[in-house]
């Protein structure tokens, strides 16, 4: 038991002190966090947000756009991520050929103004000469104003005709050079796409997105939902429906989801009860292939420079073994307990509140340990065993780039458990042994498995454990005084089964 | 402590590498286990020290079987040495003290006293791995004597040493033979053999071929031999009573003689009957003991 302690501590400490140790403590999870938080930051900061910038053009002052603009923010107030689109309202600069021809419009507009009145001031001069019977004068001056009144309505005919046409001309170049503008700023990635507003068609329900990637790349589903509310609130006006009521009924619905904690209910959070497990999951797992990466590199190294039978002289296979394993789990305890550390004093510096942690309850953390202890102790078995055999850590590095591929599997599977936590597939791949950790570390905060689930898999970890470390004990047995040329499958599954 | 191997076997997959083997180990005396390579020398030795077990035959330490007591009072020198590069020589020696039932403070005093002496003091917090080649060689043999053992068990232990080096671990272990230490050495390296072991044993395809001191050992090769240099024709010593045989190899005659031939007389006759330039008696070294007995037991 002295010798086991001893080459325990040895072990834990040995490798705690080494730099592979500090890497894989404090630079993987900042890799990782990194890998996680970045894109969320990238989405959370305005300024940085030019990825999901989208335009908003409309050809008059409508105010469709802001109005839009207004009905994103309430879309995405219901989402659980940060908003990634951001809307901009397209003000388009106008060419000097374009501003000439607003000013000759707004010539023309005064002009027509003005005969209008001129106009309309002769029409109400006749009116109450008409008013005004047999006054002297009163029929030459109706006849000197109808000729005054048909003068100035055929002038005032002659410039609206005029203003009609050079208005629908600036209005086509203005369509033009706008729709010019906003693909400019599409063309320099200002934008990632914009709505183009046409009043007359907006109310018959027709919008145009332009955009260089085809729009579902964008993920442009919240924008098209505040265009249906505010179109639906454009025909709702138009029946005649009071605007207070329509803003009422349009009002986004607030969506709770609460979740079965047990016999407790609490509100589902995406962030504490769906990102919280994954991050879990990867952590443990970085914990578990630093541990298992340093055993298997240490039976190579020991083995490789004869290490191993001078060990072997002070103490028994087993003896060695389980120091080595326990020494190393420790240390994977102890990684873990830093990065426990970490998360209180980030909560302390209010880098993220208690609350956005609160999955890991003492029950759960409770249960991430039990699990993260049979995982280590499951893999740890087999790369002891399987390291055992090699002679040079040449020999072994495909090896064990290959397990560690395999290990990631799990991993790559808990997509199925984020997805439907408590159905049958999940369950059944919840008691395969390598999925196991995994696996039930995700459905504790995500599906609350029953305690049968809980029973069954700690079962088959302990009965995996009990054949690995039994079969790792005939390898390293073997393994760790055979020299020379690499083992083949056969050979391996010959020493599994007869231990000689 | 003496140490019997009675009649032990090890198969591995049907292959025999040790076969029946029995010797002896006595303390003050220096054995020296020889053969060529897959003889089964480290087999014999990874038995000796329990790392495996035989499948037939035991071994007794003082009457005793191997059990962890006995296994602390074991020193052992694997032949291929690295140890722990990145940590200070001290921890490393402190560890395999420890593992040898020393306590902390025991394994720290121990340490310090063994590198003083063997004069690496000085790099007592350096790690292994800034050392030298030869210093290493040196520190695996600290790590074998840390805990004052009783037996010693050592598997090339010249191995990578500069002859400075050699004279200094051969010095210490004559000092620890005549303190009454039992000690094995394997080795190929037979000159070094011949000047260190006073008993050696031979084995070959895991079986023992030839046991016992080198005087004994020359006797049971004494060939009555005799090598001598000659201008005429070899073939006129044919005629000389009690030859057997004649072999010339590099220019050197050797003849052999029967058993009980007078060897002093027969050299009298050459003389008479040859012009010779040398004449000797044969004294056979281990080198040729070695490859005579070996080339004699490979079918």
């Amino acid at each position: 038991m002295k010798r086991f302690l001893i080459i325990t501590w040895w072990e834990f400490l040995r490798h705690f002190k080494s730099r592979s140790f500090l890497l894989s403590t404090f630079i993987s999870p900042v890799i990782f966090a990194g890998i996680i938080l970045i894109p969320a930051l990238f989405l959370e900061d305005p300024s940085a947000n030019r990825f999901r910038l989208i335009g908003c053009l409309e050809f008059d002052t409508t105010g469709i756009c802001g109005k839009v603009e207004n009905r994103l923010v309430d879309v995405n107030a219901g989402n659980p991520l940060p908003p990634f689109l951001r809307f901009v309202t397209i003000n388009p600069d106008t060419s000097p050929r374009l501003k000439e021809r607003f000013q000759n419009l707004t010539e023309l507009k005064m002009e027509l103004d003005s005969l209008e009145d001129t106009y309309n001031t002769i029409k109400e001069r006749r009116k109450f000469i008409f008013q005004k019977p047999r006054t002297p004068g009163r029929e030459s001056s109706l006849r000197s104003t109808y000729d005054d009144l048909i003068q100035t309505r055929e002038a005032r005919d002659l410039m609206q005709l005029e203003y009609q046409q050079e208005k629908q001309t600036t209005d086509s170049l203005w369509r033009i050079e706008s729709i010019e503008y906003a693909d400019n700023l599409l063309n320099a990635l200002q934008l990632e796409g914009y709505l183009l507003i046409d009043p007359e068609e907006f109310r018959t329900g027709m919008v145009e997105f332009h955009s260089l990637l085809p729009s579902n790349f964008l993920e442009i589903d919240p924008l098209k939902e505040a265009v249906q509310i505010v179109i639906v609130e454009q025909r709702l006006k138009d029946e005649g429906l009071r605007v207070d009521k329509i803003e009422e009924w349009l009002d986004p619905i607030k969506f709770r989801e609460i979740q079965l904690q047990g016999e407790e209910k609490e509100e589902f959070d995406f962030i504490i009860n769906y990102l919280g497990p994954i991050i879990i999951v990867l952590f443990l797992f970085i914990s578990i292939f630093t541990s298992s990466g340093f055993l298997f590199g240490g039976v190579i190294k020991e083995k490789t420079n004869r290490v191993i039978e001078l060990l072997l002289s002070s103490v028994n296979h087993q003896q060695l073994m389980a120091g080595k394993i326990i020494g190393l789990g420790l240390l994977g305890i102890f990684q873990i307990v830093i990065w426990y550390g970490l998360v209180l004093i980030l909560i302390a510096f209010n880098v993220f509140t208690a609350g956005e942690v609160t999955f890991l309850t003492a029950k759960n953390a409770g249960l991430f340990l039990l699990y993260f202890v049979l995982g280590y102790l499951y893999f740890a078995s087999i790369f002891v065993g399987i390291g055992s055999l090699f002679s040079n850590e040449e020999d072994a590095h495909h090896l064990n780039q290959f397990m560690r591929m395999l290990s990631i599997f799990p991993i790559v599977l808990a997509i199925l458990v984020l997805e439907t936590p408590g159905s049958l597939l999940v369950r059944i791949l919840s008691f395969i042994p390598p999925l196991t950790p995994t696996f039930m570390i995700l459905r504790t905060p995500l599906g609350n498995p029953p305690a049968i689930d809980y029973l069954i898999s700690v079962g088959i970890m302990l009965i995996s454990i009990m054949i690995g470390i039994f079969v790792a004990g005939r390898l390293f047995r073997i393994g760790t005084l055979s020299y020379g040329k690499k083992p083949g499958i056969r050979e391996i599954f010959s020493i599994m089964l007869s231990g000689k | 402590m003496r140490v019997q191997i009675e009649k032990i076997s090890k198969a591995f997959q049907k292959k025999r590498v040790v076969e029946d083997l029995t010797f002896s180990l006595h303390p003050g005396r220096i054995v020296g286990l020889l053969g060529p390579n897959g003889a089964g020398k480290t087999t014999t030795l990874r038995i000796i020290l329990d790392i495996l077990k035989p499948d037939k035959g035991l071994i007794r330490f003082d009457d005793r079987k191997m059990d962890r007591k006995i296994g602390d009072r074991i020193g052992y020198l694997p032949e291929e040495r690295g140890l722990y590069q990145k940590y200070s020589i001290l921890d490393v020696l402190i560890y395999f003290a420890r593992l040898k039932n020393l306590s902390r403070k025991k394994s720290h005093v121990e340490a310090v006293r063994l590198l003083d002496a063997f004069d690496m003091i000085d790099h007592l917090e350096e790690p292994i791995g800034h050392l030298s080649k030869g210093t290493q060689q040196k520190l695996q043999f600290l790590v074998s004597l840390i805990h004052n053992p009783d037996i010693l068990i050592m598997d090339e232990p010249m191995w990578g040493l500069d002859p400075m080096n050699q004279d200094l671990i051969k010095n210490k272990l004559f000092r620890l033979r005549d303190e009454g230490k039992t000690i094995l050495i394997s080795t190929h390296q037979l000159a070094e053999a011949e000047s260190m072991c006073d008993q050696f044993v031979m084995i070959h395809q895991g079986k023992m071929v030839l046991q016992g001191s080198l005087e004994k050992i020359r006797k049971n090769f004494y060939q009555n031999m005799i090598i001598l240099e000659m201008h005429q024709n070899p073939d006129i010593l044919k005629k000389l009573p009690h030859v057997k045989k004649i072999d010339i190899s590099d220019s050197l005659v050797h003849l052999y003689l029967d058993g009980n031939a007078p060897v002093k007389d027969v050299m009298q006759q050459i003389i008479n009957l040859a012009d010779v330039q040398r004449l000797e008696i044969h004294r056979p070294s281990l080198h040729d003991i070695f490859i005579q007995t070996i080339k004699s037991n490979t079918p």
